[in-house]
Parts: structure tokens; C-alpha cells; sequence
């Protein structure tokens, strides 16, 4: 889920490069320097794991994960986003150069989003806690990405009204989708090694 | 998968024998006049430049094909989404939808400059190596960090690509077949989770191993850039016709009409 090139006017292009200087800049205020490898590692795996298909009906979609990424790095989401969707641009051509800036806002948006989403479990407790939760943050990060893909195309024309509202609605089976991956991913990795998980509170000592 | 971008790095042309910085910096201006342009002539005229470059750069076809095969996928929707939504006149009804030729102008217009830029874009990091390239961009005032995680990330993507094929090959050993199910979802969701897991406890031995090589925040190679006169020269041609595309789109020298075809 990109923005092509060609399609957006020169200030778009210009407030998509400003808003994610902005954003990459307040992400990654204090970057200690062990955090680059591992930013960079858990990058990759997103990277490579966005190439996964499944199958919906006749056809199948890809995974975003932009939710999960928030998740897991926390604030670093959109640093860690900005950078698969260069490589994207550069290694595949998907999105394109000239649109980094506006992907990176609209995925890296919804990663941070997602995040926020995430931070919310504190507050409650119950025991399917974290795949709930992780599910909501898994839909709102696509449901965020796909209003700000829509919201791109309708300020650029009129003509693409009808591409955004496609979009918008193509996005209802991605959300469903993410959210369910996202959710059980986050549950397996609470069992499994719940330091991965981004903003996780230290254990209430008892008594 | 092709995601090797620099398989063909070692291809001799005047593209590889080009300054990366330069190459990077000239080539990024005539990207970015590219994808401003807003008449068909001139998107058409990019194109033909961009096969130009890709023929001057002479990666193998097969390689360029299969890149350019994901643009094409991608690019296809519009070609059947906005002739028949553009708002106003319909020239004619096609299986009872209304049919607009500005809608098809448009989406071939986009359809031309994506093209043309995601072909620029390969020949300049098809011919040289990426680290090179990366190394090219910080100094060109890239982030240093940003250049380091870029230069990672790329690395680990294989090292993960070849981990992710071996689960899945044996999550397939098990029986496992992808259906439309919350189950699949499920375990999709586990196994991107054992992936995370696996690449945490890598990362821990990749600092150490860094650090003990003298690792200190900062990218070194035994590259040093010689910018020599060709190189200006090549950057001055392709910044010209840059501009020349740039003034005659928006002077209209060769095309008068934003809203006709030529």
C-alpha cells in the first residue's frame, strides 16, 4: 500500500518530505547507539515479512504491519518504517522516490498510532489483554494509513475521488486482516518473550 | 525475489564509471522534474530518456524486466479505475459505465512518469554497488544514522529472507496450507512472532561481534570518490535535459494544452 509516483502535485510531494523530516528528527531524539543495529534487525524482518501473501477469496494481499512495528519499537516505529519504505523505493521501485516522504508519514503515521493504541492495555486487565489490544492497534495503523492515502488522492483532484473511495474500501479487509495477525502475534510474543513488546511496565510487586 | 538491487554492480558502463555522488545528486534533480511533469509529450519524452539511460547502463534485460514487472502490477488499477470515473463529460458508455478520455489521459500520464522514474531510479542503483551508494549519500549530507540503518536493514533482509523460506518450508513439512481462515491468520501472527523473536537474540550478538571490530557510529570504506571533469559533464547533460523537460511542460513549446494529448 503506497502512493505511486506521478500522481502527486509538487507541495504535496514537499509538506510529505517536511512532515517526515519532523517526525524522524522527534522519533529519534537520544538514539543510543546500540539501537541502531537493533532498529535496523527488527527492520529487516518487517522488510521481509511484508512480502508474505494471504489469501483473500480468489486473490490474495500483503501484509503491512506497520501496527506491529509499533508494537514492538515503540516511538522508533517511524524511523524504522521511514527506512523499509527507502529501500522499497530503491530496490523495487514500489512507491517511488519522489513519495517517500508522503508513504513515510502515512505508514509511519499509523505505526506511531498504533503505538498509542498499544500504551492503552495498562489500563485494563484481563486475560486476553494483549491480543486484544495488539489487534486494535494492528487495525487502527492500516484504518490511519488508508484515511491519509485517501486524503492524499482527493486534494490532488477530483479525478481521483473515486480511486480514494476504491482504496478506502479495499482497506476494510486489509484492516480485518492485520488486526488478526497483529493480535496473535503480540499474545505469542507476551508468552514467549515479552521484553520484544514496546512499553511494557515492570512487574506490581506484590503486597 | 530480486532484491539484490547491485547483482549487476560490475556491469562496465558510463553509469557505473560515474561518481556515485554525483550520479546520485544529477539523476535525483531529473527524478523529481520527472515526476512534476503534467503533459503526455514530455512524460512520453522521459520515457524515452529513461530507456536511453537504462540502454547506457546495460544491466541485463531479464533483470530490469522482472524489477519493472512489479511497477506494471502495481500501476494496472488505475488504467481501470479512472477512465470511467472522471467527473464531467462522458464520451461514450462502455458496458453501461460512463467513459472518459480525460480520465485515461490522466492515468496514462501517471503511468508514463512512474515508469520512467522507477527506471531511472534502477540504472543509477543497479550500476554501483549499494554500499558504495550508501556511502555516496552521506556524503551528500544523508544522516549518518540513517545511511548505517539503511546499510543493516539491506544486509539483514537476506539473512531474514533465507530464515523466513526455511520456517516455511518446514511449517509446509508440517502439513501447513495457507487457507482464508483466522487460523492461517493465527499462525502467521506466531510465526512473524517466532521470526522477532530469533532476530532479537541475533541482534545482541551482531552489537558485540561490531563492537569488538571497533565498530564507533559511523560507516567506513576503503572507497575514496574522484569526481574528474566527465563527471560534470554527464551531470551537466542530464540536469539540462532536466531543465529543458521542466520548461517546455510548463511553457508548453511543444505541448500547448494541459487538458488535450499533445
Amino acid at each position: 500500500m503506497h502512493i505511486s509516483e506521478g500522481i502527486l502535485s509538487a507541495p504535496s510531494l514537499t509538506v510529505g518530505f517536511a512532515g517526515t523530516a519532523v517526525l524522524a528528527a522527534a522519533t529519534m531524539r537520544n538514539l543510543d547507539m546500540e539501537e541502531v543495529p537493533k532498529i535496523s534487525v527488527i527492520t529487516a524482518v518487517f522488510f521481509v515479512t511484508s512480502l508474505i501473501k494471504v489469501p483473500l477469496g480468489p486473490a490474495s494481499v500483503h501484509l503491512i504491519l506497520n501496527g506491529l512495528v509499533g508494537v514492538v519499537l515503540g516511538w522508533r516505529a517511524f524511523p524504522a518504517i521511514m527506512l523499509g519504505i527507502i529501500l522499497q523505493a530503491i530496490i523495487f521501485g514500489h512507491g517511488g522516490v519522489t513519495v517517500i516522504g508522503v508513504n513515510a508519514l502515512m505508514l509511519g503515521g499509523g505505526g506511531l498510532i498504533a503505538y498509542l493504541v498499544w500504551q492503552q492495555r495498562h489500563r485494563f486487565s484481563f486475560k486476553k489483554r494483549e491480543f486484544v489490544f495488539g489487534a486494535l492497534a494492528g487495525a487502527t495503523a492500516t484504518l490511519f494509513s488508508g484515511i491519509i492515502l485517501a486524503l492524499a488522492l482527493v486534494t490532488t483532484g477530483e479525478a481521483f475521488n473515486a480511486i480514494a473511495a476504491t482504496v478506502l474500501a479495499a482497506h476494510i479487509p486489509i484492516m480485518l486482516i492485520e488486526a488478526a495477525v497483529v493480535g496473535a502475534c503480540a499474545e505469542f510474543l507476551q508468552k514467549v518473550n515479552p521484553g520484544i513488546l514496546a512499553g511494557q511496565q515492570p512487574a506490581r510487586q506484590a503486597g | 525475489m530480486a532484491l539484490d538491487i547491485d547483482r549487476y554492480a560490475r556491469t562496465e558502463s558510463p553509469l557505473q564509471r560515474w561518481d556515485p555522488r554525483v550520479k546520485i545528486f544529477s539523476m535525483g534533480l531529473l527524478i523529481l522534474a520527472i515526476a512534476l511533469l503534467k503533459t503526455i509529450p514530455m512524460a512520453l519524452a522521459a520515457l524515452v530518456l529513461a530507456l536511453a539511460i537504462l540502454g547506457v547502463s546495460a544491466l541485463p534485460r531479464h533483470f530490469l524486466l522482472h524489477g519493472l514487472s512489479f511497477v506494471l502490477v502495481f500501476l494496472a488499477p488505475f488504467f481501470l479505475i479512472m477512465p470511467f470515473s472522471y467527473p464531467g463529460d462522458a464520451a461514450f458508455s462502455l458496458l453501461g459505465l460512463p467513459f472518459a478520455w480525460e480520465g485515461l489521459r490522466l492515468a496514462t500520464l501517471i503511468f508514463l512518469k512512474a515508469l520512467a522514474i522507477v527506471m531511472v531510479t534502477f540504472a543509477v542503483f543497479g550500476s554501483s554497488r549499494f554500499d558504495i551508494s550508501m556511502l555516496a549519500l552521506q556524503r551528500l549530507k544523508c544522516p549518518k544514522v540513517v545511511v548505517q540503518m539503511l546499510l543493516f536493514t539491506y544486509r539483514y533482509t537476506f539473512v531474514f529472507l533465507d530464515e523466513m523460506r526455511r520456517m516455511h518450508t518446514s511449517m509446509r513439512a508440517r502439513g501447513f496450507v495457507a487457507h482464508a481462515d483466522m487460523k492461517t491468520l493465527r499462525i502467521y501472527g506466531h510465526f512473524i512472532g517466532t521470526l522477532l523473536v530469533r532476530s532479537f537474540e541475533r541482534t545482541e550478538r551482531v552489537y558485540k561481534a561490531m563492537l569488538s571490530k571497533g565498530y564507533q557510529g559511523e560507516l567506513r570504506l576503503l572507497v575514496a570518490f574522484r569526481s574528474e571533469a566527465d563527471d560534470y559533464v554527464k551531470a551537466g547533460v542530464v540536469i539540462l535535459l532536466a531543465v529543458i523537460m521542466m520548461y517546455s511542460d510548463l511553457n508548453g513549446a511543444l505541448s500547448p494544452a494541459e487538458e488535450g494529448w499533445y
